[in-house]
């Protein structure tokens, strides 16, 4: 049942004589404002100031409650959330509260020179006299209240529900707050606190843990999950399991009760636009444009190639013509006759020529007759004449081309050599190939076993290497889900980087300085620089064994599948961010948690705070209880009054019976009601409180304040028998 | 401020008659804002009342009860690397597959999680 608030500005103030007091339940989740007397509290709303800056005008406005969203467009709220004046359950903050009381007298219609009415006001148990001194200060001080009376929420509820005769003058009332739970009991119609109980736990912690839990279990959609959402969230579909442990093994065992029990939210969720195949003359068309495009650029590329084939051949044309001029020149006149072309020596010409033939071979697309390059092998001796000769008998000119002969010769050797061993290769690997046929030939599912378990082992070593690149250490726990850890950022090799780095850094300078003396030394500029990789020993050796593999087992075995690159069997943690999003990722829901979050009432445990549960501090109240009266006892246990708003998850009345009646001796008699009005029940008790004739001899006026004393205010209670 | 706002009434009003002390004298802007204790403080400040100490519940004598941090489900195991709590292999393998912030959000739940300091 989410809590109405209610704000609107009551007109009637001045109706009501200075003798009405004003009664406020000042709880942490809601402020609750009315007349002594009436049913009814006139205003509402949630315990909480926001301070945030409005947008045209600049200034610092106060905000008190929850507002209409639509409204905070006005306001700059970036620099101030939603404040409590709340630490736990004791007021700290008044300055806070100053805001939510302006906001409240307010509200109520207040518009004399001060509130001229007596104040009864809701504290919670023990609290300190520090907050209780500020608020009376607050309340006299700037507001001039004449009297102010302080009381309990909780009793007030008990006394209110004893009064319409749901439970009697002994009993024990338990009280889920937001923040914290109560449990306090009663001997003849008076709280004793000495006996009472606080559990750091309550609503607020619910609300939280389902948010939490829902924005882990959906981290796709954690924005969605706000405070204000888990709250409804909470409210709508939180039970209490009477066992949680048979609960939950139901929704383990996914049967059909849990089916039902389990809720489902559906965000709005668009389907993307479906991508409509191309139609066959669409497809048509495009490849009849490619292939148009195609053929242009073919043609193109043609014309070129001709052109340049025509270009080359006239080349050629004219420098066979030049040849057949020379051959009729006398010796003497060559040079002065080639001067004119450009060419300063027969041979350069003829060599032009032959590289000319060939260039225009190749652009022809015929095949380089290697019988050439044979030829040139075999009379090596001819087409390097210099080589052999000594360098004494030769003149300087003779010597340079002598140097120019021997680079060509063990070029050319150097290109024979590559070539015989390349073709030794592969007839090893033909000879290998005809070896494994034959096995396999032989024992076809034997050998297929040792390819696969070869396949395998490979491709572990490969891994095993990719994975000391990329990841040094493996002990952080997890290595697939990208870098997070500090560690996991540089390779194992760039951190030894970094160490020698680091290490020639801070040595110098140290001791005597004996770098360079041993060749070794040098070696560290080596492992220092960036190229320098951790083992190139045989990285290509397995990577070209695991290819040759896989390809083998491709052809030979149709179960065969390749892994793919990157981790194998990797689980997809956010699957949504690999496939496209269906309507089922918008869908939240919501099992386990309905009844997994109110169990915290029950066991504090589950989120870290160690203290017992309601049920236990029904025992663990008695148990404080100065006597020790078995009677007195029994009479405790058969009137137990639920009250506050976390008593208003169902299933509660029966899992806070059967919890007591476990700590209980057996056969007490054990009696479980629900307040008349969980929610509001306190502030009706403390408004017939305080209707009450004798009421004003609870309170205590500025004076008292100031003359009786801290000491005294500590001691300040209420006598609730008035009621 | 625009109508809308003024009909909304939202804005407590900055002066109110029925005040001896407006709020803006008593907290000028600008002024630090950080002086009011919190309640540890409070209860430290004042030892002579010990009364909102003293309610305090008692740990719990039941033993206390293993969930799953993921599902909720009862839960035997606890992955020693994480320290979380999992009911079966299948949780496990999600487990495994959670980032450090994850395990860290799941851990601080129930007040587990490592301190950093």
């Amino acid at each position: 049942m989410p809590i109405v608030s209610k704000t609107r500005r009551q007109t009637d103030y001045n109706l009501f004589p200075p003798s009405v007091p004003i009664v406020i339940d000042n709880g942490a989740s809601y402020f609750r404002i009315g007349w002594a007397g009436e049913t009814e509290p006139r205003v509402v709303f949630r315990n909480i100031v926001q301070r945030p800056r409005h947008k045209a005008t600049g200034e610092t406005v106060t905000i008190v409650g929850d507002q209409d969203p639509a409204m905070m467009k006005f306001f700059d709220c970036t620099r101030s959330g939603p404040r409590s004046a709340f630490d736990s359950n004791v007021v700290y903050q008044f300055e806070i509260m100053e805001y939510i009381l302006d906001l409240a007298f307010d509200r109520l219609g207040a518009s004399g020179s001060a509130i001229d009415h007596p104040i009864l006001i809701t504290e919670c148990v023990g609290n300190p006299v520090y907050s209780r001194s500020k608020m009376a200060e607050l309340l006299f001080e700037t507001y001039g209240v004449p009297s102010v009376a302080f009381g309990v929420d909780a009793a007030f509820s008990y006394k209110y529900n004893q009064r319409h005769g749901k439970c009697q003058k002994d009993g024990i009332v338990i009280c889920p707050g937001f923040t914290t739970t109560h449990t306090i009991p009663f001997v003849d119609g008076e709280p004793v606190y000495k006996g009472s109980c606080r559990t750091n736990i309550g609503g607020y912690h619910v609300t939280d843990y389902l948010k939490q839990l829902l924005s882990l279990k959906y981290p796709f959609h954690s924005s969605i999950f706000t405070w204000e959402k888990a709250e409804e969230l909470k409210l709508e579909h939180c039970y209490i399991a009477p066992d949680y442990v048979s609960e939950a093994r139901k929704f383990q065992e996914g049967t059909k009760e849990a089916e039902e029990k389990t809720r489902y939210w559906q965000l709005p969720w668009i389907p993307p636009p479906i991508e409509v195949p191309p139609s066959e003359e669409e497809i048509a068309r495009k490849a009849a444009i490619r292939e148009k495009q195609g053929q242009r650029l073919r043609e193109m590329a043609e014309a070129k190639r001709s052109s340049k084939i025509n270009e080359m051949e006239n080349e050629l044309h004219s420098l066979h013509f030049l040849v057949k001029q020379l051959d009729q020149v006398e010796e003497d006149d060559i040079p002065s006759f080639l001067s004119d072309t450009g060419y300063t020596s027969r041979q350069e010409l003829e060599s032009t020529v032959s590289k000319v033939t060939q260039a225009l071979r190749k652009a022809r697309g015929e095949p380089k007759d290697e019988a050439d390059e044979f030829e040139e092998n075999t009379d090596s001796n001819e087409k390097y004449p210099l080589i052999n000769v000594p360098d004494n008998m030769l003149t300087p000119e003779q010597i340079k081309d002598k140097k120019k002969q021997l680079f060509l010769k063990t070029t050319t050797e150097g290109r024979l050599r590559a070539r015989q061993k390349r073709n030794e290769e592969e007839l090893e690997k033909e000879r290998r190939n005809q070896l494994e046929e034959e096995r396999r030939r032989e024992n076809p599912e034997f050998y297929l076993e040792e390819m696969r378990a070869q396949y395998k082992e490979v491709l572990e070593r490969v891994e095993q290497k990719k994975r000391l690149k990329t990841n040094g250490s493996n002990t952080n726990g997890n290595q697939k889900s990208g870098n997070v850890g500090r560690g996991e950022r540089l390779s194992a090799a760039k951190r030894e980087r970094m160490r020698l780095l680091t290490t020639a850094a801070f040595d110098r300078g140290k001791g005597e300085d004996t770098f360079g003396a041993k060749d070794e030394d040098w070696q560290l500029y080596k492992l220092m620089s960036k190229d320098h990789d951790e083992d190139d020993e045989r990285p290509d050796s397995d990577e070209a064994e695991l290819a040759r593999l896989s390809s083998r087992l491709q052809e030979i075995d149709p179960t065969f599948e390749l892994k793919a690159e990157g981790e194998p069997g990797q689980a997809s943690g956010e699957a949504p961010r690999v496939r496209p999003l269906t309507e089922e990722d918008y869908k939240i829901v919501i099992g386990v948690e309905r009844f997994r979050c109110p169990e915290i009432l029950f066991h504090p445990n589950l989120v870290g705070i160690d203290q017992v549960g309601l049920d236990e501090m029904a025992g663990a109240s008695i148990r404080r209880l100065p006597h020790d009266d078995k009677e007195l006892e029994e009479r405790l246990t058969s009137s137990i009054l639920m009250t506050g708003g976390c008593s208003l998850v169902p299933g509660m009345k029966e899992r806070l019976e059967c919890g007591i009646r476990m700590i209980r001796p057996c056969g007490s008699t054990i009696n479980v009601v629900q307040a008349k009005d969980p929610v509001l029940d306190a502030w009706r008790g403390a408004s017939a409180f305080a209707a009450d004739l004798n009421f004003l001899g609870n309170a205590f006026t500025k004076k008292d304040y100031y003359e009786k004393g801290e000491e005294w205010l500590r001691r300040y209670q209420i006598r609730y028998n008035t009621l | 401020m625009e109508g809308e706002l003024v009909d909304a009434d939202i804005v407590v009003p900055m002066h109110l008659s029925f005040k001896k002390t407006q709020a803006y004298e008593k907290y000028p802007k600008g002024q630090s804002r950080g002086r009011w204790k919190h309640l540890k403080q409070i209860l430290q400040a004042d030892p002579d009342d010990p009364f909102y100490i003293n309610i305090e519940s008692p740990p719990s004598t039941q033993p206390c009860k293993r969930i799953c941090d993921v599902t909720g489900f009862e839960a035997p195991y606890v992955d020693p690397r994480t320290n979380l709590r999992y009911a079966n292999a299948h949780v496990f393998k999600a487990l495994r597959s959670l980032s450090t912030h994850q395990v860290h959000h799941y851990l601080s739940i129930r007040n587990a999680a490592p301190l950093l300091k």
